[in-house]
């Protein structure tokens, strides 16, 4: 199991695009990943959990991924919340 | 007789079609208790309805163009994962099982559910996201009413009218583009709804927010839509629609015509190359940025990395936010702008201390960062770092004394110093300029400018302490007068400040991305304006058109006026 802090940069916060994002690059991986908000914690291949978590820019969401590509799936997580999800802000 | 709605425009552009109204909303839903043997069947038709949300949307996306902006696309794909959702797929038939309701009610049942947790959320922008998984539920519901709205469209001839509908959702929008409807009014919405973001990104002239279009247009009613101020006119005469044919004609040909300026550099009639370049502030300029055509950034304000936020931008944030802005500029020059709190800007009383009678004249901008010289310095050696990946000036603001100066230039090097013990790169001969916005720094201009590369004039607080105005102050903003004579003459006392020392002077305020004064400031002598990216076209239009020996004369002698009144017909004069 890892777990690790990630900030949500991006202006807009984890919206329906960003959360899409996350998503689907979670569903790639066998691991069962978890993200966490407060006492709010959801599954991270799920849009409308992600969605839920109502993560504005700047919020910190514990990142938990467990499973046999755990290394792999929380670098490739940490890099899309590094790159803004994509979006130019 | 004509009649006038108004709502707001979230699309700019004129449309004129006839009305076609179609209604979107959700379906009344109603709950109706199920025999043990139904359940299985419910069950099926909810799957059965999922699936067939998920084609609809699979087959809208098939017919986006290829070169439609991206955002249409990753719309669809984000509404397409939660028709996949299990909170949309599996929980509905948990409900349908334990409650043995129909499929409808337990479809409602979940939406209230996920209503509930949305409306609690702080975050304005994420709060209507509520938006997004509400139309994927209405589409559900509306097939399994049998109410395919979106294939309905599909099958209607739509082609030059105004939809008038309560509610649009993204997919309604792109099959409607794909029919070349004019554009579209609707009940519901915002400026910042998908519907009104896709609308902007298609081009489709669109009004929202009016509240029964429903009732007020009738079907196949002729319409002036204008996008952007909102405007609906009902039944005008024939002249009228003439008129409006000719201001879209207008408006399609400047639009035209101002995309083709951005490659074609700011030079007056008479050979004077003028520099224009860009305020930004959010990441959210960038995409205007890379639109304008700018020459650069001449005030990039860090505000930003400061307020509004748990703890300030560390060293590390700073610099890369200030890389990304270098990489999009590719090579041009980016102006960065010291902190600047206070004023009319946001005040943070954690950041900045208890707020005192006169923020504007208190501990601000450059003042604060004196005497918080640590902040200021991980400020410049960020900005210093950053020059190491592409030209990066230091923009000094709010300096009023040579005292603040030698403090700031001393700071500096202090910071230079550390960096090259740390053996950390950094453009040595950075360029380092002071923004004149104080009378008393404008008034000793030349001091300045023997000690710096470069000026820049910041008009909005330049004019607020000129004439002692608070601008944000409805009872004396009246008074706010960028042509008031002594504004016009401290910023002439600059601008030759600026010529005797050699070095340039720009303007970054308001003033400098307002047309009107464009060619005033062209006669005053100004070569390098700086304003938001989404004005710098239309001001490189008009200096393109301008004789810089012509102008001069005038300004001359409007700088001779003494009586304010007179002033801005002059100026007015000039633009003719």
């Amino acid at each position: 199991m890892i777990s690790k802090d990630l900030t949500v940069a991006n202006k807009l916060g984890l919206h329906a695009r960003a959360a899409a994002k996350v998503v689907a690059l979670a569903s790639n991986f066998a691991s069962e990943i978890s993200l966490q908000k407060g006492n709010r914690k959801i599954n991270g291949k799920s849009i409308m959990g992600v969605m839920m978590l109502a993560a504005s820019q700047h919020t910190i969401v514990n990142v938990v991924v467990t499973g046999e590509d755990e290394q792999q799936a929380m670098t490739e997580i940490e890099n899309l919340f590094n790159n803004l999800f994509d979006e130019e802000e | 007789m004509a009649l006038i709605v108004s709502g707001i425009g979230v699309s700019r552009g004129i449309a004129i079609g006839n009305v076609h109204r179609l209604k979107r909303g959700a379906p009344e839903v109603f709950e109706r208790k199920l025999e043990e043997h139904e359940i299985d069947a419910e069950i099926a038709r909810f799957q059965d309805a999922v699936d067939g949300a998920a084609e609809q949307l699979r087959g809208i996306r098939d017919t986006i163009p290829e070169d439609a902006p991206k955002d249409v696309a990753a719309f669809i794909d984000s509404h397409l994962l939660m028709v996949k959702d299990s909170m949309l797929r599996k929980v509905p038939i948990e409900i349908i099982q334990e409650q043995q309701c129909n499929a409808e009610w337990a479809l409602k049942q979940q939406r209230d559910k996920l209503e509930a947790v949305f409306e609690q959320m702080e975050d304005d922008y994420l709060r209507t996201r509520l938006n997004d998984i509400e139309h994927v539920i209405n589409l559900i519901q509306q097939i399994l009413k049998d109410q395919q709205f979106t294939m309905q469209i599909k099958l209607q001839p739509l082609k030059g009218s105004i939809i008038v509908a309560d509610d649009l959702t993204p997919a309604d929008t792109v099959v409607m583009q794909n029919q070349n409807i004019a554009g579209f009014i609707t009940e519901l919405g915002g400026p910042l709804s998908h519907t009104a973001i896709l609308a902007r990104s298609l081009g489709i002239p669109a009004v929202v927010g009016i509240q029964s279009a429903r009732t007020l247009l009738q079907q196949k009613e002729q319409l002036v839509l204008d996008g952007s101020s909102g405007m609906v006119l009902v039944g005008a005469d024939e002249n009228t629609i003439k008129e409006f044919r000719q201001i879209q004609r207008e408006q399609k040909d400047a639009r035209r015509k101002l995309g083709s300026l951005k490659n074609i550099s700011a030079k007056t009639k008479d050979g004077q190359r003028i520099s224009l370049q860009a305020n930004i502030e959010l990441a959210e300029d960038i995409s205007a940025l890379k639109k304008s055509g700018a020459d650069g950034v001449g005030l990039y304000r860090t505000e930003f990395l400061y307020i509004d936020r748990e703890t300030p931008a560390d060293e590390t944030e700073q610099l890369s936010a200030y890389r990304k802005i270098i990489r999009v500029l590719k090579g041009k020059p980016l102006t960065i702008r010291t902190l600047d709190l206070g004023g009319d800007k946001e005040f943070d009383p954690e950041f900045q201390g208890p707020l005192t009678q006169n923020p504007a004249l208190g501990l601000r901008a450059i003042r604060r960062s004196l005497k918080d010289t640590e902040l200021f310095k991980q400020q410049l050696r960020a900005i210093l770092r950053a020059s190491a990946s592409g030209p990066v000036r230091i923009l000094l603001p709010m300096i009023t004394s040579d005292t603040e100066l030698v403090q700031s230039l001393s700071l500096l090097d202090q910071a230079k110093h550390e960096l090259k013990s740390e053996s950390k790169n950094f453009d040595a001969d950075i360029l380092v300029g002071a923004m004149i916005e104080v009378p008393a720094a404008a008034i000793s201009a030349n001091i300045f400018a023997k000690q710096l590369d470069f000026l820049s004039i910041g008009t909005n607080d330049l004019i607020q302490y000129t004439l002692a105005i608070d601008r944000i102050d409805d009872q004396v903003n009246y008074l706010y007068d960028p042509l008031h004579p002594s504004v016009l003459k401290l910023i002439n006392i600059t601008l030759q400040a600026g010529r005797r020392a050699g070095i340039p002077v720009a303007m970054c305020g308001e003033m400098a991305g307002d047309s009107r004064y464009t060619r005033l400031l062209l006669g005053l002598g100004l070569h390098e304006f700086s304003a938001h990216p989404s004005t710098l076209l239309e001001i490189k239009q008009i200096i393109n058109k301008s004789k810089i020996s012509e102008l001069e004369k005038q300004a001359k002698k409007i700088l001779s006026t003494t009586v304010p009144s007179k002033i801005a017909p002059m100026v007015d004069a000039l633009n003719a």
